[in-house]
């Protein structure tokens, strides 16, 4: 364990107490709700932001240490926990607080998941550009909390980016909100963007308001098989930069080819998205470049897509990692990942290079890691087995001290999240 | 003032900094005691580095003195962010200009915050890459500027504010401490004190570098004036451009008010009898545009458009911009003085905003003009007055406060661009609760424990603020000239 003086507190940690205080109707049984093999001593599934809030102030009242949790899709992103007492459920808030299509903007209770809000989204023709692995399962708050975009980042703003305000339960018990319901806010501190990809540790979301936008009128894929990494990681640039009605060109090595069903070979796969005229030249001209560099072109479903985006999630056997790096860099990444054992596969105009194994150990990861850093990039370990978050620190090298007072001035007794985030705090 | 009379603080400054990059005179601080708000202050040094370095020994030398330290770029902040309101080191970062690193293939350039919003945009020409945010000030403000107001611009209904275009910086904390936020990829690990930091205002310390995001100039752009009758017609305009599912670059509106003062003086090409124009920019590929503009000239027409022209020639286009952002200068010369008002309103409550803001204005016996982002519900009502007549002073201000709240009750925001600054602290608890206020006072304290940047500024409360401001600017107002 990374800190040893909280977890001598524990042993103090009031169980019956807290039992006692839950809000009525609120406790649920605790088995469906192990981490890392450890099952907690209770369960509750609040449904207001009032019962959040209180579970939290009568939790670090009494010393217990909280894990908040929705979809429970990114449970083993993030260092070991300390200690763990109470899962807080938050798939019971699973409201549409508002939604007002004309003004481009939703508010929603945070245990939503992607999938409900998508679908309400949907029936006026709009929908939250967003695809984090590996599904729709995932919930509002895991989508802000955790901050993982998929292969429409850089096309496409993130979750960073569309949030406009948020209400979080403070391990104190107080709920704040910061921003609004308005697409442009300058008053205050965005406090929603300090809580996007903070893992809970600084409170727990309990809703928050997006900006969304029109679902584009058509989309379609295109699969390039290419010779080479090298050549893929070309093709893919020249692509980003013929400026296309595009929504996502990604770079595939092999192995990531092979495990969702193609052959193994280098490729770059593309989504274009936008009115029809626009994505039907697009793809010509996409198809007429990749003939000139020497590729294949053939047209794909979205089935790709489904199956890249699952395979940046988590799973008991396998490591997942993401790197950012400069757009030149991606294919070089994606190439020496595979070499190390990896499926590998990275989005250019994000600079965002997924590797899964389920073979890699602290060398292999230690490896890519220092590649991503020598070009001014970093590697986050999006998932892996217990024994390995122990050995590397997730989140790389980061700043210590104001990670170490924002814990300090908002979770002062360690309740949400224990040991789990940046520095251990 | 003789060399015998310099204070510790501007000699350790000076030992430090070297003498020329060191203003201590009452008549050389004079020059920074004004931004572009109605307020002003005199600080009791001012530093001008030219490097990190420079910036964090006068941040520890201010600190060691426990003076307050105000970060300040080209001072045209509307909300008097960039005043030195309880004395102390203001530190002028228009000398740090120059663009370190272009990297086109990565589509990221790193400045340092001097930089002229305007002169990065030229720079990037003749890559083909453009930065996106724009704000009406781009001519005269810094980047570091806009990263300290999380400014926009029209073009923010498309690509967001500011924030979304900084992937990292340098920041000289509080105490002196250099570090860096963020990186040059987005979605850095972990917390995200990169997009905390923008927008904060200098309370949480000074920027002096930028990692920024570049974008690809698209193929095909296309600048369209629809002319309208009535404001509400050209308000529900915007709504039928959104309902039919295109978002364009840019959706900005002028009022009769302003094309009566613009056109003459800029000849930009809008209609002199005209109710409201819409100027509407949609871009993308060919076909992209070819399709948005028609939908968008559909949408206009069937709100009653009298017209939409479409700019044929860039000189055209130039000159419909041209006349969006000189509105507010022509409006200044043409009143003794202006008040420009920044609040939010959900776009659909636009209509009924505007009516009720021009309404309120006639009710207080003052024009009011208007020219906004119409888009994102981003209004800027600019009352004209006269500060000699009796008693207009109290009433424009009155009249913001009330303008203020109807964007509150509209379920909108007090600022949408221009920040908080000193001007609406006292409105900050229109929108948020003492719990919410004290959040981010948490964040606040964590950066800056000492209490020692740019106090007074965002949060209502701070040791040794004075709770009203308005007897400073009332006292500005009452003296002929442009307020902006």
């Amino acid at each position: 364990m990374s800190n040893p003086t909280e977890t001598s507190v524990e042993v103090s940690a009031d169980i019956e107490g807290l039992r006692a205080a839950l809000p009525p109707g609120t406790a649920v049984p605790v088995e469906p709700f192990d981490v890392d093999g450890a099952r907690p001593a209770l369960a509750a599934r609040p449904n207001t932001p009032a019962e959040v809030a209180t579970i939290l102030r009568c939790s670090s009242e009494r010393g217990i240490a909280v894990v908040p949790q929705g979809g429970r899709t990114a449970l083993s992103l993030g260092r070991p926990l300390d200690r763990y007492e109470l899962a807080l459920d938050t798939t019971g808030l699973n409201s549409v607080i508002e939604y007002a299509p004309e003004d481009l903007t939703i508010t929603v209770e945070a245990g939503l998941t992607l999938r409900s809000l998508q679908a309400a989204l949907g029936e006026s023709g709009q929908y939250l550009p967003v695809d984090p692995p590996p599904d729709d399962r995932v919930t509002v708050g895991g989508l802000l909390a955790t901050a993982r975009s998929g292969a429409w980042r850089g096309h496409l703003p993130a979750a960073r980016d569309l949030v406009l305000g948020a209400t979080v339960a403070m391990a104190d018990g107080a709920l704040t909100t910061s921003g609004g319901r308005v697409v442009k806010n300058v008053s205050g501190f965005d406090m929603h963007r300090l809580h996007t990809g903070a893992l809970g540790a600084l409170g727990v979301i309990v809703g928050a308001s997006f900006k969304v936008a029109p679902q584009p009128a058509s989309h379609r894929s295109m699969l390039l098989r290419c010779s080479s990494m090298a050549a893929a990681g070309a093709l893919a640039r020249a692509l980003w930069n013929l400026n296309l009605a595009v929504r996502a060109i990604t770079v595939l090595g092999p192995r990531v080819a092979e495990a969702i069903g193609l052959t193994a070979q280098p490729a770059v796969l593309v989504e274009f998205a936008g009115v029809e005229a626009a994505t039907t030249s697009s793809a010509g001209r996409a198809a007429e470049l990749a003939r000139e560099s020497g590729a294949r072109a053939e047209s794909s479903d979205d089935s790709l897509w489904t199956k890249l985006r699952s395979l940046g999630g988590e799973s008991s056997d396998s490591v997942v990692t993401r790197a950012g790096v400069p757009t030149t860099s991606v294919a070089a990444l994606v190439e020496q990942a595979e070499s190390l054992g990896f499926a590998a596969w990275g989005h250019v105009a994000a600079g965002a290079v997924w590797m899964r194994s389920t073979d890699a150990g602290e060398p292999r990861i230690t490896a890519l890691r220092t590649s991503a850093e020598a070009v001014q990039g970093f590697l986050q370990i999006e998932s892996a087995p217990r024994g390995l978050r122990e050995q590397l620190d997730p989140f790389g090298e980061t700043e210590r001290e104001l990670v170490r007072a924002l814990k300090e001035r908002f979770d002062a007794t360690g309740t949400i999240n224990p040991g789990r985030w940046m520095i251990g705090v | 003032m003789t060399s015998t009379e310099i204070s510790p603080l501007v000699r350790d400054l000076q030992a430090a900094l070297g003498a020329d990059l060191v203003l201590y005179a009452p008549e050389d601080l004079l020059a920074y005691e004004y931004d572009a708000s109605i307020e002003h202050a005199v600080p009791d040094a001012v530093v001008l580095p030219v490097n990190t370095e420079q910036v964090a020994v006068a941040v520890r030398i201010a600190d060691h003195y426990g003076v307050p330290v105000v970060p300040r770029g080209s001072g045209t902040g509307f909300a008097g962010g960039a005043l030195a309101v309880q004395g102390g080191v203001l530190v002028v970062l228009t000398g740090m200009n120059q663009i370190r690193e272009i990297d086109a293939d990565n589509r990221i350039a790193v400045v340092e915050p001097g930089l002229i919003n305007l002169q990065l945009q030229e720079a990037l020409v003749p890559y083909g890459l453009v930065y996106a945010p724009d704000p009406s000030s781009q001519r005269i403000c810094t980047i570091g500027g806009n990263v300290g107001t999380n400014s926009g611009g029209p073009h923010t209904l498309a690509h967001g504010s500011t924030v979304n275009h900084i992937l990292g910086m340098e920041i000289v904390l509080p105490g002196g401490r250099v570090i860096w936020l963020g990186g040059r990829q987005v979605d850095a690990p972990g917390v995200d004190l990169r997009g905390v930091f923008v927008g904060s205002e200098g309370t949480l310390g000074i920027v002096t570098a930028i990692c920024v995001r570049l974008v690809r100039k698209n193929e095909a752009i296309r600048t369209m004036l629809a002319v309208f009758d009535t404001i509400d017609d050209a308000s529900e305009a915007v709504s039928e451009v959104i309902r039919r599912r295109v978002v364009p670059m840019a959706m900005e509106m002028l009022d009769q008010e302003t094309i009566q003062v613009v056109e003459p003086r800029v000849h930009a090409g809008y209609p002199l009898d005209a109710g409201a124009v819409l100027l509407i920019e949609v871009e993308g590929t060919v076909e992209t545009v070819a399709h948005d503009a028609a939908v968008v000239v559909a949408a206009c027409e069937s709100q009653r458009a009298r017209e939409v022209r479409i700019a044929e020639e860039e000189s055209e286009r130039e000159a419909l911009w041209e006349g969006r952002k000189s509105a507010i200068g022509a409006l200044g010369s043409t009143s003794p003085a202006i008040y420009l008002l920044d609040g939010v309103v959900p776009r659909t409550r636009l209509p009924q905003v505007l009516r009720q803001v021009l309404e309120r204005s006639a009710a207080a016996g003052f024009r009011c003009a208007n020219m906004f982002h119409a888009g994102d519900g981003n209004l800027h009502p600019t009352i004209l007055f006269d500060p000699q007549e009796e008693g207009a002073t109290e009433r424009v201000l009155a009249l913001g406060g009330e303008i203020m709240q109807l964007c509150v009750e509209a379920g909108g925001s007090i600022t949408g661009e221009h920040g908080v600054g000193l001007e609406k602290r006292s409105y900050m608890s229109w929108i948020f609760s003492a719990a919410d206020l004290e959040a981010m006072d948490r964040v606040r304290i964590a950066f800056d424990p000492a209490g020692l940047f740019n106090p007074c500024k965002i949060l209502p409360t701070g040791h040794g603020c004075a709770q009203g401001h308005f007897e400073p600017l009332k006292q500005h107002l009452q003296t002929t000239g442009v307020y902006v």
